[in-house]
């Protein structure tokens, strides 16, 4: 251990003697030009609910440091590392190659394309709470693992993606709740999503997705998940940046194989409703469902998750003075049933402030 | 697999529809000033398209993906440059999955390029002032001069991607400045009892209009870009008007019209509604009669509330 001090002592003492490191500290010696494009988005959140047996107050929530640029004329590189109180993690990096007509290549750690919810980073979360199945099919904030995919666009005259990507073999946790941790050679869990979209009229699109994804578990089972949405968008060109509607439904379900026969572990889905009242305010209502689901207040006499079904509401209201920083206000209202008579209700009060910083293109369509 | 070939049969009229329409060059804009300059300088060998309409915020275009497979076969993407549209072309580009429109390759034109640009940002570029392009501001497209410099720009990436027709490309663009020129000089006239004239646009997207015209520009209906005004600003905006002897607004069709009539109306003055990007109002179907228009109407609210100045 000395000796390592030693060493790291007389390394230090000859970088500051040498002139090259003086003239690094004075000189423009290295091109900042092609740095990558920075920004960074910072979410706080503060919650009122009486089942939950947690402080009021202010907490941070995390924060997104996103950086992208073109790495050469062949690919772009982006990084998005999450900063939360107890870890800093990251959640995507990948590599984009778009030479390929008709093909875009993403290789690397992924958000997986699977869904319509699960796309979004939570900044970006229409509602302050995930839909409670996210959480209980593919993950919260969606289904995030390395690998590889492809997304071609077909030839028919409307927008039709085709996507299809394989990944590694990941143990289930609790940002993702299937397992596909296999070790087996066979197992490389693979994922569909079909993609059409359709201009109904200057203002409005109509979307449909289907989405799939299977792997083998640590039991030695195929597990699988799938997911359909639909999604009606007004965004009258005339008035883009102060009016428009986006109303949006998905059911996802998680599911078992176990000697070819499929047994589902826990569905649900969600309808929601989301009005632009001018350039500055925003309100929504959603309804949703989750069976077999497990969510935070759902406990039984020993305080133990247990699985139900869970009906919840929510409305909220979001002010943006600008594009770069929010304030939501949310209530929501949920009643579950675990059976055994443990029916619990729950009402929460959220608030949600999010601020970004530097680089931030427009979110996904 | 007769319920295969069924669905085949089905299938392939809308594939064979997918097809791109035959032309020398499919060329896709930003905007519709440079779908209409591509046009002009392109001619029968270029089909041109905006993904921007006229009507639309060019800050605010919505990513959608039709508009990604709209140009999933054009061979040139014009962007308007200066991060205009810097909102939402890095999502449209890579989604359409056409290498040949991609930054840095042959396809892709930012058209700013050779103009001279105003309202460059000095010392520190920050988001207090708004949503400020740090690059300058990218409304070039509303003085006419600036666009002979587009049409230029265009006739030598057409040539280099289309060289059996330069020369049509070149003499396009010569006759292009041509009749700018002579227009200019007829819309010169129109405007020269205007000289000195003040004006309040909704947004800084007047600035390059105002400064070939000898316009001045008494602040904007918005606070600081991006930001909507508060009833207290368009009260003290007003206030300021009337002092200054200010009466005329103006905004184009996606602008906020009520807070324009609000703050023209306090101010003894007149709201009046333009465009400064083709297609934005009925009669401005190309980029000459945009500028016909634009200087016809402008002259016509400041003669009726200015008599002149």
């Amino acid at each position: 251990m000395r000796d390592l001090f030693r060493t790291a002592t007389a390394f230090l003492a000859l970088l500051l003697g040498s002139t090259g490191f003086a003239a690094a500290q004075t000189s423009s010696m290295f091109s900042n030009l092609a740095n990558p494009a920075i920004g960074m988005n910072a979410l706080f959140s503060g919650q009122a609910a009486h089942n939950l047996d947690q402080p009021y107050g202010l907490q941070f929530d995390e924060a997104e440091l996103s950086v992208i640029s073109v790495v050469d004329p062949y690919w772009t590189l982006m990084g998005n590392l999450v900063f939360a109180p107890s870890e800093v993690s990251a959640e995507e990096v990948w590599a984009r190659n778009s030479n390929i007509p008709g093909v875009q290549l993403k290789l690397g750690l992924l958000r997986g394309t699977f869904g319509k919810h699960g796309l979004l980073h939570p900044h970006a979360f229409p509602f302050i709470q995930a839909p409670i199945v996210m959480g209980n099919t593919i993950g919260e904030e969606g289904f995030k693992d390395a690998g590889l995919e492809a997304a071609w666009l077909t030839p028919l005259p409307w927008y039709s993606e085709l996507t299809g990507g394989v990944y590694q073999a990941m143990s289930a946790d609790d940002q993702n709740p299937l397992d596909l941790a296999s070790t087996r050679h066979d197992n490389i869990p693979y994922l569909g999503h079909f993609k059409n979209l359709f201009d109904l009229s200057d203002a409005t699109t109509l979307e449909l997705g289907q989405s799939f994804l299977q792997g083998r578990g640590a039991d030695g089972h195929r597990h699988a998940a799938l997911g359909v949405d639909v999604t009606v968008r007004n965004v009258p060109p005339r008035d883009s940046n102060r009016r428009g509607w986006i109303l949006q439904g998905e059911y996802l379900q998680k599911g078992v194989s176990v000697d070819g026969a499929y047994s589902h572990e826990a569905d649900g889905g969600y309808a929601s409703f989301q009005y632009r009242l001018s350039q500055i305010w925003w309100v929504g209502v959603r309804g949703e469902q989750a069976r077999d689901s497990y969510t935070d207040f759902l406990v039984d006499g020993a305080d133990q998750p247990i699985p139900g079904k869970i009906n919840r509401g929510s409305a909220n209201i979001a002010w943006s003075p600008s594009e770069f920083s929010s304030v939501r206000l949310e209530y929501s209202h949920a009643q579950a049933d675990a059976g055994s008579g443990i029916t619990p209700n729950d009402d929460r009060i959220m608030i949600q402030m999010s601020f970004t910083i530097g680089y931030h293109p427009a979110h996904p369509f | 697999m007769k319920s295969l070939i069924r669905c085949l049969s089905i299938l392939m009229p809308a594939l064979l529809a997918g097809a791109p329409a035959h032309a020398d060059l499919q060329v896709a804009t930003s905007l519709t000033d440079l779908a209409s300059v591509a046009q002009f300088v392109g001619g029968k060998h270029v089909t041109a398209q905006s993904l921007c309409k006229g009507y639309e915020d060019p800050h605010f275009v919505p990513a959608k993906p039709s508009l990604m497979k709209s140009i999933q076969h054009a061979d040139v993407f014009i962007s308007t440059g200066l991060e205009l549209d810097g909102g939402w072309l890095p999502l449209v580009l890579p989604g359409s999955r056409n290498p040949k429109i991609q930054p840095g390759a042959k396809g892709f034109v930012d058209a700013s390029q050779g103009v001279d640009v105003l309202e460059k940002p000095t010392g520190t570029v920050s988001r207090a002032a708004g949503d400020i392009h740090p690059l300058g501001n990218p409304h070039y497209y509303a003085d006419p001069k600036n666009l002979e410099v587009v049409a230029r720009h265009l006739a030598d990436v057409f040539s280099e991607l289309d060289p059996a027709n330069a020369a049509e490309y070149a003499a396009n663009a010569k006759t292009f400045q041509e009749k700018m020129e002579a227009s200019l000089e007829k819309w010169e006239k129109v405007m020269a009892p205007y000289k000195g004239a003040s004006i309040v646009p909704y947004h800084p997207n007047f600035v390059y209009f105002a400064e070939r015209f000898g316009l001045k520009l008494f602040g904007t209906v918005e606070p600081k870009p991006g930001i909507p005004p508060s009833p207290r600003y368009l009260n003290d905006l007003a206030e300021s008007m009337k002092k200054a002897g200010v009466a005329v607004v103006v905004y184009q069709p996606y602008y906020n019209a009520d807070a324009c009539k609000e703050v023209a109306k306090r101010a003894g003055g007149t709201a009046l509604a333009i465009t400064t990007e083709v297609g934005g109002l009925p009669g401005t179907d190309d980029i000459f009669s945009k500028f016909d228009v634009l200087v016809s109407s402008i002259a016509e609210a400041l003669s009726s509330k200015t008599g002149g100045k």
